[in-house]
């Protein structure tokens, strides 16, 4: 059921956090011992986290034996860079998998959804004692046995100059056999321990996963990271009957995301190559999507439609590395824009240079120095936190920080598109903006 | 590409304004597939159809049973939301054409995948 998390990379059972050790004013000696205490201080959370992993394994084990599959998967840590929507969704990972060590205790193989387990969070005070006494006797059973383990580290920021990985990696890994006899193995251990010290934490936790959630079954050849298309699809605003554009769908990630969660859509896909849209094809029939999705051979700039026909438009804007765009980005937002319903929604994945290519090119009118300093860091907003601020447009739900009520004129790009919201998100090498815009109805330029 | 699609699209020829809608089509490969019947969308889609336009397209493909115009209270009439999923969603054109009403322009359907790239010269710059 954590597989049907669809905003998470990879996923990890959470040991400890920790403030970071303070590497500059500590010695080595001194910082070594530190390390050491993580496991010796609180050997209860290490057993703990432990047996919950081992019952979510057997768990899992148990499900798909019964779906009559036999692969064991084991569960992976969730990246802190994978993007602010990946953030919020961790914090509720470990919660909910406290409840779930309970509710399968209790009741056998019930399915599962994420709403039934957001509900079921409130209640946490009273469960987490219950799932205390459960995990004891658990962890009780499970010290006797023979565990053999790795330990992976990663080691960066000021601790990272004084350590290397493998140091602070085998001194854990010493802690932990001494603290509870447990068998290091570095080629095929069952249990697999990753380490992250940086300037921001500490932490340890326990791979959920031995894929990344991101491979979905259902999509064959992914383009864009399925995890960033599903986190477009829901910022979309998509409902019964909505008309859902992709413009540059390439293979169809974003449009197979959100037809697989919004099924009452009607989605069409449009790309100019046609290798591209014959992937996106296979892509769909593989799937079993073909019946959901249209799709077009037309170019983004020409869109073949009348004005103001389309309710959303999401789009992976090419960055130019992989693809070429041979269209000003402007052009193309132009003839978005034009067939976009007043109050229709754009959500839009930009390379940093085209966002700041947008920002620059509204907003001609406002002086330039007051705009520099302003719009030259990229605004960063932790997710679904809005903080309203009072603004001039009703339509925007602007989420930015103080101050910047004058920089959200600054910043739409062309008369009657109001920018929304906007987060940073990684895509491994290379980072990203996902924007959202909103079609006001007062005419601009 | 589905008769919702056809009557969605417009054409982009220079010079071409309103009367490059409705796409005149023709079909020379037609397949019917049977798709989920969900009354909530396709009730949702009627406000949206160009009626002459689909009623255009629903004659050159020889349908029957089209319904000519959206009847009173038609949320609720389940036989005409069915014969209008019928129409919208489970006819497929895979092989055809589509013409510029304006201009005469043809634009190929294949594999039902309509193709509406436009040469240079026809682009509005």
């Amino acid at each position: 059921m954590l597989k049907k998390l669809k905003s998470a990379e990879r996923l990890f059972l959470l040991i400890k956090k920790l403030l970071p050790f303070t590497a500059a004013s500590l010695s080595k000696g001194k910082i070594l011992n530190e390390v050491q205490q993580l496991v010796h201080n609180d050997p209860r959370s290490w057993l703990d986290a432990v047996s919950i992993w081992r019952n979510l394994l057997k768990l899992d084990v148990n499900r798909e034996e019964f779906s009559q599959r036999d692969a064991n998967p084991l569960k992976r840590k969730m990246r802190e860079n994978e993007g602010v929507i990946a953030k919020k969704l961790k914090t509720e990972e470990m919660q909910k998998i406290e409840e779930n060590h309970k509710e399968y205790q209790l009741e056998e193989q019930t399915e599962d959804t994420l709403e039934q387990r957001e509900s079921t969070m409130r209640r946490d005070k009273l469960e987490k004692e219950e799932i205390q006494k459960e995990v004891e006797k658990a962890a009780g059973a499970h010290s006797q046995e023979d565990l053999t383990f790795r330990v992976s580290c990663r080691c960066s920021g000021a601790i990272g100059k004084v350590f290397t990985a493998q140091e602070v990696g085998r001194i854990i890994g010493i802690a932990l056999m001494k603290q509870f006899g447990w068998k290091a193995d570095l080629r095929n251990p069952n249990l697999e321990i990753y380490v992250h010290l940086n300037d921001i934490y500490t932490v340890a936790g326990i791979p959920l996963f031995r894929v990344p959630l991101a491979s979905r079954t259902y999509i064959k050849t992914a383009g864009l990271r399925s995890t960033i298309a599903w986190a477009m699809a829901s910022l979309a605003e998509i409902k019964v009957g909505t008309f859902v554009l992709d413009p540059m769908c390439g293979l169809g990630t974003i449009l197979l995301e959100a037809a697989k969660e919004w099924p009452d859509g009607y989605y069409v896909g449009a790309d100019v190559s046609d290798s591209q849209l014959l992937g996106a094809w296979d892509n769909l029939k593989a799937a079993g999507l073909n019946d959901k999705i249209e799709l077009l051979k037309v170019s983004v700039i020409e869109l073949p439609l009348p004005s103001e026909s389309v309710d959303i438009i999401i789009s992976d804007i090419p960055f130019g590395k992989k693809f070429k765009i041979g269209k000003d980005i402007k052009t193309i937002l132009q003839e978005m824009e034009r067939v976009l319903h007043v109050g229709g929604t754009i959500v839009l994945l930009l390379s940093e240079d085209h966002h700041r290519l947008l920002k620059d090119c509204g907003g001609s009118h406002m002086p330039l120095d007051s705009k520099g300093s302003h719009t030259s860091e990229p605004r960063i907003k932790k997710c679904l936190i809005p903080e309203e601020k009072p603004d001039t447009s009703e339509r925007v739900t602007s989420s930015y920080e103080g101050g910047n009520q004058e920089c959200s004129d600054k910043m739409s790009p062309f008369g009657s598109l109001v920018p929304v919201e906007y987060y940073k998100v990684s895509l491994g090498k290379t980072n990203a903006l996902i924007c959202k815009y909103k079609k006001s109805s007062t005419s601009g330029l | 590409m589905k008769l919702l699609t056809h009557n969605l699209l417009s054409s982009h020829v220079r010079g071409v304004g309103p009367r490059g809608f409705p796409l005149r089509l023709q079909a020379t490969e037609v397949r019917v597939n049977p798709v989920e019947f969900n009354p909530d969308f396709v009730a949702r889609m009627i406000p949206k159809v160009e009626w002459a336009a689909l009623l255009e397209a629903a004659d050159t493909l020889n349908l029957a049973e089209v319904p000519r115009e959206p009847t009173e209270g038609y949320e609720h009439d389940e036989d005409f939301l069915r014969k209008m999923h019928h129409v919208l969603l489970e006819v497929e054109v895979l092989e055809g054409t589509l013409q510029c009403p304006e201009s005469g322009r043809l634009f190929p359907i294949s594999r039902g995948i309509p193709n509406m790239l436009l040469n240079d010269e026809e682009t509005e710059t």
